[in-house]
């Protein structure tokens, strides 16, 4: 069952890569905001760091380098819980609460809730969600307690330059297009809560030109979930059904002695 | 003279119930894990986290219990001659009310195929419940896999129980004492399995 959301009332981020000039203040925000401790990181020889997210890392700049005639470029891309409309790791979880969405569209978590199953991680399209020390999930929620006071993410607040814009999906979409972005995420998996404008075909950003559940999780749950309970409901029918028309395979001294055991 | 043959040992018996009893509860605690339609199974262990803890307790214990009840019978279920075929032919007699008559050893081919589905399950579950155990030190596509396989095995274990405990209580009596006593009465076993019967009883 794909969760359903609330479209015309969709709160989401437009990231448009090509404003983001990698300052990261969005990585530190997003860790002031909600006091998400300091990572040991190690040079890796990269301007990127750290150089993946952790349970204490909720977003973080990738830095893609590229050679063009002759230079060096660099593209950066905003990663995070891409918040999708379908989203797969509501879908696997199997304690209610844990993983949820909220009015504005957000996929939230309640750490309280989980049962540490990490279903999530293997259901996710883009790899996002984390596991922390306490073995509880970890990832982007949205600053859903500042939506829900009526600000912005800390941080698209904290963003100098206005590559990461939050606010009305539909209206960030539309003024998107009309300034004719190349955008990403807008359909994908009934619309991801974060769409990109890219410079460039999403492979390169290292994101899944065509972004889905994985198959073998759509196959557990929207196929061999259903055709499991009608099969388990329907041996019983069957076997009740066998009972009363059939009947039992009788050898010829229980008809005469009633099965009793002597 | 005794009316009773023996068909399983103590040794089997015990064997049977510790894997029955494992099954069990691996079920009552997978299924809420299966599906969020069955979150409340959870509440016989006290929340899914605990559900999780007895899940990975049952689990080693079916595993090794199954698997040794699978080389326990091995021999005895792995091979199909003509009068298994002959069985599969008439689907056992079940389908009607008419007398038939099968020239079947220790096992009908039914039994067969459900011990070795069970011995297949047991090792699909098993491998891929591990997999599942700490998905973060495997690669994703392993664990996706593996989360497939565990719910189809599950999923199919559990429908061959029902037909399993149909078949082996109500819908053949006197079949369940040899699970239970250890012994079945003489006609039950001339009727069901008269190769074995003749094998054990040396003729008559």
């Amino acid at each position: 069952m794909a969760d359903t959301i609330n479209r015309s009332g969709r709160k989401g981020f437009l990231v448009d890569t090509s404003k983001c000039i990698g300052c990261r203040s969005c990585q530190v925000a997003c860790k002031q905001w909600n006091k998400l401790e300091a990572d040991k990181t190690a040079n890796m020889g990269s301007t990127e760091n750290p150089r993946d997210l952790t349970p204490a890392l909720y977003n973080r700049i990738r830095f893609i380098e590229k050679e063009s005639s002759g230079q060096t470029v660099w593209q950066f891309l905003n990663q995070r819980c891409m918040h999708c409309g379908d989203a797969g790791c509501i879908k696997v979880c199997p304690s209610p609460g844990a993983l949820y969405r909220t009015k504005e569209g957000s996929v939230v978590f309640n750490k309280e809730k989980c049962i540490a199953c990490k279903y999530c991680v293997s259901a996710c399209p883009f790899n996002i969600p984390r596991y922390d020390s306490n073995d509880k999930v970890a990832k982007c929620h949205l600053c859903y307690d500042r939506i829900a006071a009526g600000m912005s993410p800390a941080c698209a607040k904290a963003c100098p330059t206005q590559a990461l814009q939050f606010g009305n999906r539909n209206d960030l979409i539309a003024k998107a297009t009309a300034a004719k972005k190349k955008l990403y995420g807008v359909d994908d998996l009934l619309g991801l809560g974060v769409v990109y404008a890219l410079e460039g075909p999403p492979e390169q950003y290292g994101l899944p030109a065509k972004p889905e559940i994985p198959t073998s999780i759509f196959l557990w749950k929207d196929v061999i979930k259903p055709l499991g309970i009608l099969g388990f409901w329907g041996s019983i029918g069957a076997v009740l059904l066998h009972y009363v028309t059939v009947g039992p395979q009788r050898t010829e001294e229980t008809e005469d002695k009633g099965g009793s055991h002597e | 003279m005794s009316n009773y043959i023996e068909r399983f040992s103590t040794r089997q018996r015990v064997l049977h119930w510790i894997v029955t009893a494992s099954f069990f509860t691996l079920v009552l605690s997978g299924v809420g894990l299966f599906s969020r339609l069955f979150n409340g199974y959870f509440n016989f262990f006290g929340g899914g986290q605990n559900a999780i803890l007895i899940h990975k307790i049952a689990g080693p214990i079916f595993f090794l219990s199954s698997a040794y009840m699978y080389l326990d019978h091995r021999a005895e279920i792995s091979s199909f001659d003509s009068n298994d075929m002959e069985w599969f032919r008439k689907a056992g007699g079940y389908l009607s009310r008419e007398p038939h008559h099968f020239h079947i050893g220790r096992y009908n081919p039914g039994q067969k195929m459900f011990a070795l589905f069970i011995a297949v399950a047991t090792l699909v579950l098993g491998i891929t419940g591990l997999f599942i155990w700490v998905p973060t030190a495997f690669p994703r596509w392993i664990v996706q896999i593996s989360l497939m396989l565990h719910g189809l095995m599950f999923v199919g274990s559990i429908m061959f129980m029902v037909l399993h405990v149909y078949l082996a209580t109500i819908g053949n009596p006197g079949t369940v004492q040899g699970m239970l006593y250890g012994d079945v009465r003489k006609d039950w076993a001339r009727h069901h399995h008269p190769r074995w019967y003749r094998e054990r009883t040396g003729g008559k």
